[in-house]
């Protein structure tokens, strides 16, 4: 019996496997590698643009499905695996390089979980495969010290006088609150905040990071502008929760990151609704809806709705975000189909040729 | 929202000594001389944040006016470093497309590209 399965029929089979993302086959997104033909087995690697993806399973089952139809198959075996896309050229970057995607976490109003939502999403990403940071940016009010059981730790530092962050949860962090006191507020003006931020982002060793997640301060100030001006931020999400008053403020935020040409990938209604652990009935405690109200009027993507869970400020304060203590829950859940939706939008965002490369030249003169 | 390209850099260079150009992503290209450029700095010493004059004046400029270095400002528009010291303006992007001097984006007829 001749055999004609070759690999170029492995290839034209998988052209009808679309990624619904990126909306392109995935052969064409160069996704397909190392086939290799023994027999009647068909063994390949589809590599995607991030371990988070949301839609790896149907993908596989796709795969299987349009190479098993071939003349000649009698198996077929998919290994899925990932490589992270990021920024141009991010190994070289002057600021923060080896760090592929920088994702700010924002509101415009204080008080939405935005820190709970940043510290759990990070979690989520771990969980998924990837390599994240968390830096709080929070100067005035830092809570991931707490959030990760951190409290009183001090980071070490390299020969080279570089921070290392702390490692809790598979997340390396950094905040404020390892380098001052938790019971002597920060009362600095506007100069030193830039000056601590400016740190943060080129003294600490980060090391290989997927996504680092900015946990920024609420509004639209200081330090979120220094952030948009020195980090080449890859995209912002906005964290919201159901009520007129908190829509107002995300849009502005919303409208700060569109004014500054960072992507922002989406928003996200915290607090969305009740679930009542004994009877199963939704509770809408807050109204909701709102955020996808925004999402509709501005075009951008609703990224989820969390529950309000009382366990999640109970795990918090103990040093244990709810995607780690209790990651059988629905919050918890949820909390990991958002930070896939975030790894896809930023996967689409990245795709798209329309960013500003880097400059940084000097100026050349006859006389010089 | 607007179209993206045209207000998003493909190249930014030195074109001569007294010129600096961009290459937008729409294909456009713009070119600044350097001492229009210093003039039109639109940071809060070059204009007064209030009333929105301009406090800088041609005579105030040295004719040589040059950039020493030109860096990024996260993804949306650029610092020059002047020969005269000055650093503190931030040149969005859009603003500097909406500078740009060609005769297509003033309304003329023919563009000097």
């Amino acid at each position: 019996m001749t055999n004609n399965l070759t690999e170029q029929k492995v290839l034209e089979a998988l052209r009808s496997v679309k990624d619904p993302d990126l909306k392109r086959d995935i052969v064409s997104l160069g996704f397909v590698k190392n086939i290799r033909i023994d027999g009647g087995r068909v063994c390949f690697d589809v590599e995607l643009t991030t371990p988070a993806c949301p839609v790896k399973d149907q993908l596989k089952e796709d795969c299987i499905r349009s190479v098993r139809n071939l003349e000649g198959v009698s198996g077929v075996e998919v290994n899925m695996k990932s490589d992270v896309k990021g920024r141009a050229s991010f190994e070289t970057a002057k600021v923060l390089p080896g760090v592929r995607n920088i994702i700010a976490v924002a509101s415009g109003k204080g008080g939405v979980g935005k820190s709970t939502v940043a510290a759990n999403l990070a979690v989520a990403l771990v969980k998924a495969g990837a390599k994240v940071g968390l830096l709080d940016c929070d100067i005035y009010g830092p809570s991931m010290p707490l959030m990760f059981g951190l409290v009183g730790r001090k980071p070490e530092v390299t020969s080279d006088e570089r921070i290392v962050p702390i490692e809790a949860h598979g997340v390396h962090v950094m905040s404020i609150g390892f380098l001052t006191s938790d019971k002597t507020p920060v009362i600095w003006r506007g100069p030193m905040v830039h000056q601590m931020i400016q740190q943060f982002l080129t003294r600490v060793a980060w090391g290989k990071l997927d996504y680092l997640i900015l946990d920024l301060p609420p509004g639209t100030g200081d330090a979120q502008l220094t952030l948009t001006q020195t980090a080449e931020l890859s995209g912002a999400v906005i964290v919201t929760t159901p009520q007129e008053v908190s829509l107002v403020d995300a849009r502005k935020g919303l409208q700060m990151f569109e004014k500054v040409k960072v992507p922002v990938l989406g928003i996200i209604e915290n607090m969305s609704y009740f679930s009542c652990p004994d009877c199963g009935k939704v509770f809408e405690i807050f109204g909701r809806g709102g955020a996808r109200k925004i999402s509709e009027e501005l075009n951008v993507p609703l990224l989820g709705e969390i529950p309000i869970d009382p366990a999640i400020v109970e795990t918090g304060d103990r040093g244990m975000p709810m995607v780690a203590a209790r990651p059988d829950s629905l919050t918890a859940k949820v909390y990991g189909i958002v930070a896939r939706a975030i790894a896809a939008q930023m996967s689409i965002a990245n795709m798209k040729p329309d960013m500003a490369k880097a400059v940084d030249f000097q100026w050349k003169t006859k006389g010089a | 929202m607007e179209d993206q390209g045209r207000v998003t850099p493909a190249e930014i260079r030195q074109v001569d000594e007294q010129t600096f150009g961009i290459t937008w992503q729409d294909g456009h290209k713009s070119k600044y001389p350097c001492d229009l450029l210093r003039l039109s700095c639109p940071c809060a010493a070059c204009v007064d944040e209030l009333t929105g004059k301009r406090q800088v004046t041609p005579d105030a400029i040295p004719k040589d006016i040059h950039p020493l270095r030109i860096q990024s400002v996260g993804r949306y528009g650029i610092q020059i470093r002047w020969s005269d010291q000055h650093s503190t303006g931030i040149y969005t992007f859009d603003f500097l497309r909406e500078l740009c001097l060609c005769t297509v984006c003033k309304g003329g007829e023919k563009c000097q590209n």
